[in-house]
């Protein structure tokens, strides 16, 4: 079947390039009408197949209407026409379907961590997440989990950010560099940092967590405490003790109980539940 | 007449808008509180028992309280 | 807008690697079955509320190792030394009363961290203060209770040891 499908896709792909090509002229704010169109008259004729028809379940809830309860409306695709991510479908959804559906994206490739969301139950990024091509089920979309919403897909992450910044996201360090020059660190210095730096503070992982649900207010959550592991374990940073000790009581790092939600549902495949029992271990004793 | 916990917080935050509209120069003082008043009057109509609503719109007034009474702020229409 | 263009050469780039598409796809239907929560909660968690503007930092408590590293690490230790004394009676293959004291006031500290963390977990001081002190004091006279009894139960009657070994050959 992913054979088929792919082969597919290639005739569509060869099929739709001399579209492109005759929509370049056309002005840029009419274009990506044009284009998508002009896809689908291309799709009937050269590749023939029959719609592979999809439904989506989104969440919508307008604050603009506060008395009225949230509810999840179904959006119907043919997934010949739409792009394999989630995010794609969403955005197809916004320009021809419902333009009142709102979501935030930017990057569309994995790398802003704006597009994070609960997709069939898992906290995940929609520009990151597959459609499944196999089954037909329909596909529930909801807002990140326990957060306030603000509107339909978008959470309120405020509580996060302020967190975020309170572990001081930044080199601390008084002593200048030996050499007047920027600060060095050895090979393998380096090399603890990987696994950490990439983490884009999506918040898919601190809103999985049971233990943040809870205790958000004081628990720092997954992502935080990745963040603060990442600035621990750097050798050019000298507040390695101030950090440890703002960790130092019963709320910020210890509401962490290894449920490891956060490894299972990270998009970037990182370990925050590996770098808070790193945590733990450097400040036991 | 006894309050609701909740209809307690809005009548804290009604006040606490009043209470900032002082901190505005003099002669723009009746702006903002005509448009705290409005603000306020949108709403009225929410059942008291609808929890969800009028927390939401609780936490916007705390916003918008934040954003306002900044001290850049010296106008409203 | 565009996603023609754009979908077409993501398929492209992801046809080369179907096995890889499969797995994930895999993966995430076991994970869905793993997350679904039930609609109805049992406990749910009570209002986030926001201290300070959007601009501040979220407030930093007070260092205090007791309640932190040391009682981490302590906990570690007492979970840790219960493996030993649980398997202790068996390996010797005799009763000791000392150890059985030991293995006793082992489980009671053990069983009170554990519910305190529970209480920690779900009363927050920072939302329930009262009911929280109410909890903490419920258990703590809960374990001075349990306490006494194990000490009744050691002095006087058989042990906790030798009551598990007549229960499992009974």
């Amino acid at each position: 079947m992913a054979a088929l499908r792919s082969s597919a896709s290639l005739l569509l792909g060869a099929a739709s390039r001399p579209a492109l090509r005759a929509s370049a002229a056309v002005p840029a704010a009419v274009r990506g009408m044009a284009q998508v169109s002009d896809g689908q008259q291309q799709n009937m004729t050269a590749s023939g197949d029959k719609p592979k028809l999809k439904t989506f379940q989104i969440y919508r809830w307008n604050p603009d209407t506060p008395t009225e309860k949230p509810k999840m409306q179904s959006y119907t695709l043919d997934l010949n026409k739409t792009g394999p991510m989630v995010l794609d479908a969403l955005i197809r959804i916004k320009n021809e379907l419902d333009p009142t559906l709102t979501f935030r994206r930017s990057c569309r490739e994995g790398i802003c961590g704006s597009c994070a969301m609960n997709i069939n139950g898992t906290n995940t990024l929609a520009c990151l997440c597959r459609i499944p091509p196999e089954d037909t089920a329909e596909m529930k979309i909801y807002p990140l989990p326990h957060t306030y919403v603000v509107k339909d897909l978008v959470p309120d992450l405020t509580q996060f950010y302020k967190q975020y910044k309170s572990i001081k996201p930044y080199l601390q360090r008084d002593t200048p560099a030996p050499d007047g020059k920027e600060y060095r660190q050895s090979r393998a210095d380096r090399k603890k940092l990987d696994g950490l730096y990439e983490c884009i503070l999506c918040a898919c992982c601190s809103t999985s967590c049971p233990s943040y649900w809870w205790n958000s207010e004081e628990y720092l959550g997954p992502a935080i405490l990745l963040q603060s592991y990442r600035w621990l374990v750097d050798s050019r940073d000298e507040k390695t003790a101030q950090r440890k000790d703002a960790l130092n009581n019963s709320m910020s790092l210890y509401r962490c109980h290894t449920i490891l939600n956060c490894t299972r549902t990270c998009p970037k495949g990182l370990n925050p539940g590996l770098a808070i029992a790193q945590i733990k271990k450097e400040m036991a004793f | 007449m006894r309050l609701s916990g909740l209809q307690k917080e809005v009548l804290a935050l009604y006040r606490q808008c009043i209470r900032e509209c002082r901190k505005k120069p003099e002669a723009n003082r009746k702006h903002f509180q005509a448009f705290a008043r409005s603000e306020f009057d949108k709403n009225i109509k929410i059942d008291k028992r609808d929890f969800a609503a009028v927390e939401f719109l609780l936490r916007k007034g705390r916003r918008q309280l934040d954003m306002y009474s900044s001290p850049g702020v010296k106008d409203i229409k | 807008m565009a996603s023609i263009a754009r979908s077409s050469l993501l398929r492209q780039v992801a046809s080369a690697r179907p096995g890889f598409q499969q797995g994930v796809i895999a993966n995430a239907t076991r994970a869905t079955a793993f997350h679904t929560t039930a609609r109805r909660d049992l406990l749910p968690p009570l209002p986030q509320r926001v201290e300070g503007t959007v601009n501040d930092a979220a407030p930093i408590p007070e260092p205090s190792p007791s309640h932190g590293s040391y009682h981490w690490t302590f906990d570690r230790l007492v979970a840790g030394s219960l493996v030993p004394l649980t398997v202790a009676p068996f390996a010797a293959g005799s009763l000791n009363p000392t150890l059985d004291a030991i293995l006793c006031a082992t489980i009671l500290i053990h069983s009170h961290t554990g519910f305190q963390n529970i209480i920690i977990d779900y009363i927050p001081q920072y939302r329930t203060p009262r009911a929280r002190k109410f909890f903490m004091w419920g258990l703590n006279a809960a374990t001075a209770v349990v306490g006494l009894a194990l000490y009744e139960f050691e002095t006087t009657d058989v042990g906790i040891t030798e009551t598990i070994k007549r229960i499992w050959k009974a």
